[in-house]
Order: structure tokens, then sequence, then C-alpha cells
């Protein structure tokens, strides 16, 4: 842990996000409405087979969204994100701070940063979920530091194995 | 895969010394000397690093050879790829069920727009007895 032929690895997010991008075929606004009219977000939000009921939803910075995501096998997954950042029609931050961000999958600390970009009539939506390490807890950082650590490059190293 | 497990092999992920060294085992085996030769370290630093690595169960050492050569163990960081797949699949399907939706408003407020007032009559769906004669 301690030599590194690169001390300089490990600083920037690019070590701990996920980055997903779509072209949507429609304009900005109503992408972005999309994220965050509570009508709209149980229209689409989750995998397939997914439905999701929302209990509250406070789209303001500091503003809490609760909601349940119903999954095909009768389970329901309870999550809860904060707002940080709320920039219509461009920019939406929220943390999420718990429940089970992915059905089946143990609660972690992530904040997502979602990016909407004009495209002629298009909208590219950009989503960065970026794993992070709160301060607080000790055994949180020993675990999840390490996740964060690993995420990118074990994506990389995976595509290099397999190539 | 559980959690503990998937810990430990980021865990052994998060180092880039060890990330290189899985990098040189993709190629092949090697011994422990060939794999400290590319880093400015001392063995004992390199066999630690390996140790992590083999505890994670990402790298094996060979028992019959003198030299001991370590190998790739491809499982584990396969199934921490699919831990990331899984996020990956989430976010996938939900935008092919936003892109679906948005696709959905647009042609309703398209039709709300471009067909004039609905007509005061029911939606003919079976035809009436019209009359055919050309005016």
């Amino acid at each position: 842990m301690t030599a590194s032929p690169n001390p300089a690895v490990g600083d920037s997010t690019v070590d701990r996000e996920i980055v997903i991008t779509r072209l949507l075929d429609a304009p900005r606004e109503l992408a972005f409405s999309a994220w965050t009219d509570p009508e709209k977000v149980v229209k689409w939000w989750g995998p397939n087979g997914f439905t999701t009921t929302i209990e509250r939803m406070d789209v303001r910075p500091g503003g809490v969204w609760k909601y349940v995501m119903h999954g095909p096998d009768g389970v329901d997954y309870p999550n809860k994100t904060v707002y940080e950042e709320i920039v219509p029609p461009e920019r939406l931050v929220y943390t999420h701070s718990g429940g089970d961000p992915v059905p089946g999958e143990r609660a972690v600390q992530f904040r997502s940063t979602v990016t909407f970009v004009q495209q002629g009539g298009q909208t590219k939506i950009t989503l960065q979920m970026v794993f992070k390490t709160p301060n607080d807890r000790d055994y949180v950082v020993e675990k999840y530091g390490a996740i964060e650590g690993g995420i990118q490059h074990l994506a990389r190293l995976n595509e290099f194995l397999k190539g | 895969m559980s959690a503990d497990k998937l810990t430990v092999t980021f865990a052994a992920l998060a180092d880039p010394t060890r990330r290189a060294i899985l990098g040189r085992l993709a190629k092949g085996q090697s011994s422990v000397t060939e794999l400290a030769s590319p880093f400015k370290m001392t063995m004992p630093a390199i066999s630690k690093h390996l140790k992590v690595l083999e505890k994670a169960g990402l790298i094996e050492r060979g028992r019959d050879a003198q030299w001991r050569p370590c190998r790739l163990k491809a499982k584990p960081l396969e199934e921490a790829a699919s831990w990331i797949d899984q996020y990956r699949q989430f976010w996938e399907e939900s935008f092919d069920r936003l892109d679906a939706y948005l696709q959905e408003i647009q042609r309703k407020e398209a039709d709300a727009a471009s067909t004039p007032p609905p007509p005061s009559i029911p939606e003919i769906d079976s035809p009436e007895p019209t009359d055919d004669r050309q005016s």
C-alpha cells in the first residue's frame, strides 16, 4: 500500500466513478422534467419490471427524495436521496444516503451528477456516480475507500483481460 | 459474491502496483523477480503485494517449480466486474424506459397540437351504414 511507482494515482474521482451516457430523442427541458417531476419519474425509474412509489420528492437543495422500488418478484427496495444542486434544465446533483441503490446490492453511499446537454433536438444525458467516503465513519472509510480505488480500474482491467 | 469477498477484491485492486502486477500476469505467468523488475521496490515489498493479491484470490503461486510462478486467477475479477455491471444494467434499462416514455409524451403532445378538436361524436369503430353516393 505504501510504496507506489506513481504516488499521484488515486486522487481524482476517475478512480471511483461509474459514468453512463445516453442520447435521448427529446428536448432538454422535457428530459430534465422527467427526472424532477414525480409524476414523470415513476413512469420510467428502475429496470424492466420495476415500479416506483414516491413517498416524498422535494426537489431543492437539501430536499429529500424518498421512494420505494417494487421488484417484479414482489420485493420492495426503499431508497433515500438528498438533493444537493438543481440547475434546470442542465444539472442535477443528489446523494444517495440510504437503501438499496440497485436492487439486490448492498447500500453504498454515492453522489450522482446528472447533466443534460442539448444536441440539436436531442439531449445527451450523462450520469456520473461517484462513490463517496463519509469522513465520520471509520469502518465505512475502511470498507468503501477500497471500493473507490478499485472500481474504474477494475472495469478497465476486466476489459483488458477479456480482450 | 459476498460483500466481504468483494471488499477484499476491491481492496486488493485499490493499489496501482498491484494492478500493474495483474496487468503483467494477464500476459502469462511470471516469476517474482520478473514481476519486481519494473518497480523500484525491494523484493519483500513486492512479496507483500503478492500476498495481498493471493489472499484476495486474484493470483495463485505455483507449488511445483522452484521459482513458484505467479498466475492470474480471473474469477474474483469477473465477480467484482459483475457487481459494477448491476449498476450499468440498472441504468441501461432505466434509460431505455425513459427514452420510450419521452417518445410517448412527445407523440401525445404532437397529436394534441396537430389534430383539430375532437369531434363531438364518439369514435366510430364499427362502420355505420354509410351513404356511398358521390356528391
